[in-house]
């Protein structure tokens, strides 16, 4: 079942249900592993037209003055003038209207509602102080098939696999709701704060990929080097009987390889880090798994074959540092 | 919405260094963007910034753009999808509980669709959602709009986290052999 594993690692790092530590190691693999690469891109076309059904919001204009000023002048002065395409699509339908449309009667022929063109009412207040808000369709849009929701509500769906979907967002629509928290307001203030947690976080946290073959990663070791611990995940090394995989640090600044401990027989292993290796240090190591007697090397060094073993590279290592560039207005 | 082969056009372009071209990209994508983003993140400010971050993104990255494993928009949501995930992530798992406006957004749930987005695959992956129990469409699909992670699906849903996981991989396993691609 090794591949599958792979397999759902990527896929549920397409969807997004892995933890923090989870996505660093997925991450890990990706830099380095063609295979997961090409499983996540896989994923990413299987689930990726989900998209079309997240509402359109349209956003600020600040956001592309920002872009704009990022990228150096925006040229029309060329008269570079791209063919324009032709008018959105006036058909627009409610997701659950293209599956029922026989259902409907005709009145309810839905307001257009064009991609790119829909604020919601509410964001647009708060978070862009004046300009126009492009259409307002739609509010007229919502209310409209709310009512045909609750129209349909009672209907019996029993037309297949689209029928089902459809009733599923009835699902949604109507779990919603009960997830508001009626009252929560936080202050704004605190947001700067939180946009640096990531950046700074990401730089606490070494993810090695522990392997005999490239092909076959046995283990994803994460590092957080600030909270000084430690999670070694299990990918495809299985447990050997009255054996145990014992975790090794080697650096050049010591003789022989320090033991990080033994690495337990569940899918996750995590504890504190022992030694007071500093950063660097850790960042410099190899790391190493060796098959030991049960408990653990009697020695407190390797005795048994050293079958697994990976460097450090820092999580997240494609991601774009934060550019503090463009002042906050 | 511009047609697909017209975003594949335009990216062509952007790779070039055509900042025109980028311009109605940016057009033609940006309420989308935005909307997967602020759903996911909540917050208008940090939607904006991540914005930002995934534009410069399609900006220097566009000719890694490949349109034979993806379509355009499926492969700029999913960048900016990736990166809020992993901001709501650091950011700890409780502070979605903090944000109103990710949830008064979630409330929204159908949105508006064009016929013409319709396309073979969506019908294939909607076909292949709705052979799922109901209760796992609904943990994939939110899941997917909420950005949320198994942990605070299972807190959610008040469904144990073992069972999410389980629900999940089987789910995903699923929809994999329905759809053979």
């Amino acid at each position: 079942m090794f591949e599958d594993d792979q397999d759902t690692l990527a896929a549920e790092y397409v969807l997004g249900t892995l933890s923090a530590q989870e996505r660093d190691q997925a991450e890990a693999l990706l830099s380095f592993d063609p295979g997961f690469e090409a499983a996540v891109r896989q994923w990413e076309r299987r689930l990726g037209e989900l998209n079309v059904m997240v509402e359109a919001v349209e956003p600020p204009p600040a956001v592309w003055e920002k872009i704009k000023t990022e990228i150096g002048p925006v040229g029309t002065a060329g008269g570079i003038e791209l063919p324009r395409a032709k008018e959105p699509d006036q058909e627009s339908l409610p997701l659950a209207a293209t599956l029922t449309t026989d259902l409907l009667p005709p009145e309810a022929e839905p307001a257009k509602a064009t991609l790119g063109q829909t604020p919601i009412d509410a964001l647009a207040a708060s978070s862009s102080p004046g300009p126009e808000p492009k259409k307002v369709e739609r509010s007229a849009d919502v209310i409209s098939l709310e009512n045909r929701v609750k129209r349909w509500r009672g209907m019996t769906l029993g037309v297949g696999a689209l029928a089902a979907v459809f009733a599923l967002y009835i699902a949604l629509w109507q779990l919603a709701p009960e997830l508001i928290p009626p009252q929560l307001r936080p202050p704004a203030a605190g947001m700067m704060a939180r946009l640096e947690a990531p950046a700074r976080l990401q730089q606490d946290r070494l993810v090695a990929v522990l392997q005999q073959d490239p092909t076959a990663p046995a283990f994803l070791l994460t590092l957080d080097t600030q909270h000084r611990n430690l999670i070694v995940r299990r990918v495809s090394a299985t447990p050997e009987a009255g054996r145990s995989y014992e975790l090794w640090l080697i650096s050049s600044r010591f003789p022989a390889p320090r033991s990080l401990g033994i690495v337990g027989n569940d899918e996750f292993t995590q504890r504190a880090l022992s030694g007071n290796y500093d950063v660097d240090t850790l960042r410099g190591a190899t790391y190493a798994v060796s098959l030991e007697p049960a408990g653990g090397s009697p020695s407190g060094v390797p005795t048994g074959p050293v079958l697994f073993t990976g460097k450090a590279v820092e999580s997240l290592p494609a991601t774009p540092p934060q550019t503090p560039a463009t002042p906050k207005t | 919405m511009l047609m697909q082969a017209e975003l594949v056009w335009l990216l062509a372009a952007v790779a070039k260094g055509d900042a025109a071209a980028f311009e109605r990209l940016y057009e033609a994508t940006r309420a989308k963007l935005y909307g997967v983003l602020l759903r996911i993140l909540g917050r208008p400010e940090l939607a904006e910034e991540v914005m930002q971050e995934t534009y410069l993104k399609v900006w220097k990255m566009a000719d890694k753009f490949d349109p034979t494993v993806a379509s355009p928009i499926t492969w700029m949501v999913a960048m900016a999808r990736n990166r809020a995930i992993d901001i709501v992530r650091k950011r700890g798992e409780s502070s979605i509980e903090e944000e109103p406006q990710a949830l008064a957004v979630a409330a929204e749930t159908p949105a508006p669709l064009a016929r013409r987005e319709m396309t073979e695959e969506l019908k294939r992956l909607l076909s292949c959602l709705g052979k799922l129990d109901p209760e796992k469409q609904r943990i994939v699909l939110l899941a997917y709009y909420s950005g949320w992670s198994r942990d605070q699906l299972a807190k959610k849903l008040d469904i144990p986290v073992n069972t999410i996981k389980t629900w999940l991989r089987r789910s995903l396993l699923e929809i994999r052999e329905c759809m053979g691609l």
